[in-house]
């Protein structure tokens, strides 16, 4: 646990205080990046340093690399750690498109904490 | 929201109501009467896209901060469903600007916590988003005719002391409100894929 991240990716600092603040009695390091290149590149530091990310929660309407492009992204390489979307966005559509990207979960804002919590310890199978 | 054209102006006009958000990079304008809403308007001065929304964060905020009240989440959202469509649109939140509006003491059954409430929401709220407040226009005891040029970032207000001068922004405002007040639903669907 001590090397596996929790990826915290949103463009909203107060979206990722309030993400950081539900999972860190997980016990597991947090690393949040504000879009998608920035958290390609901060996910490249951590395995560079003998780290790994253990589950990515996801916005979709993000600058310079939204969420759809980032998972696509990322599942080039990474095929089974967990993307939990968590976005504004509802519609049917973008949904679809989430899970053919690879997305794992995807959650509607507002979000409740517990709930965001009882989503990762799903897929973390803790 | 209803779009028309506005002889003033001499371009479309988009009209929001309570609970409206817009974001668009057309050469627009974009109205609105707040009376105890919130009504925020975005603009990206570097590729000239901008957007308004119109809110109510629907109770008090306790010491906690906005970040850790339920009620507060609802006005997070608000603001990411007006800062999305701002993205969508091509804007980047670093080179946002705000110019916020409302508040006001309306006489439509919105105590003065509540009022007080949502002016410490949206002033927390941009300093943890380290976005620029350019005009903060809040409070008083009346309504604002606001007119925003989105590509501008250009904010036209015009006080009304009277409510019957904006009769229909007032009944649909306490529909507004009384909804919000009576949604116990603050969160939005899961959906798990495997």
């Amino acid at each position: 646990m001590d090397n596996k991240y929790i990826m915290i990716i949103d463009d909203s600092p107060t979206i990722r205080i309030s993400v950081e603040f539900a999972v860190k009695k997980m016990g597991y390091p947090i690393q949040q990046a504000e879009n998608g290149e920035d958290a390609l590149e901060k996910i490249k530091e951590i395995k560079s340093q003998g780290g790994d990310v253990a589950i990515c929660i996801c916005d979709i309407n993000m600058p310079q690399m939204d969420g759809i492009a980032f998972i696509k992204e990322f599942k080039k390489t990474d095929k089974f750690t967990p993307v939990i979307v968590l976005t504004t966005e509802s519609e049917d559509g973008k949904i679809k498109e989430g899970k053919e990207a690879g997305a794992s979960g995807w959650i509607v804002k507002p979000f409740q904490p517990a709930d965001l919590v009882q989503v990762v310890q799903k897929f973390l199978k803790v | 929201m209803i779009k028309s054209e506005s002889s003033k102006f001499n371009k479309p006009l988009y009209i929001l109501y309570p609970g409206d958000y817009f974001a668009t990079k057309d050469d627009c304008v974009l109205g609105t009467v707040a009376g105890s809403c919130l009504c925020v308007c975005l603009y990206d001065k570097v590729r000239g896209i901008g957007g308004m929304g119109l809110f109510i964060v629907p109770g008090g905020i306790g010491t906690e901060g906005i970040v850790m009240s339920d009620i507060a989440r609802s006005g997070i959202t608000s603001m990411e469903y007006l800062m999305g469509e701002l993205v969508k649109q091509g804007g980047d939140r670093r080179y946002v600007r705000a110019k916020i509006f409302g508040a006001g003491y309306t006489g439509n059954g919105v105590g003065t916590e509540l009022i007080e409430a949502n002016i410490r929401f949206i002033h927390e709220y941009f300093t943890l988003e380290n976005i620029q407040v350019e005009r903060s226009d809040l409070g008083g005891d009346f309504r604002r005719r606001l007119y925003f040029v989105p590509r501008e970032g250009t904010v036209y207000r015009q006080i009304l002391k009277n409510n019957e001068e904006a009769s229909e922004f007032t009944k649909l405002e306490k529909e507004y409100i009384d909804t919000e007040f009576r949604s116990k639903k603050r969160v939005g669907r899961i959906v798990l894929f495997e």
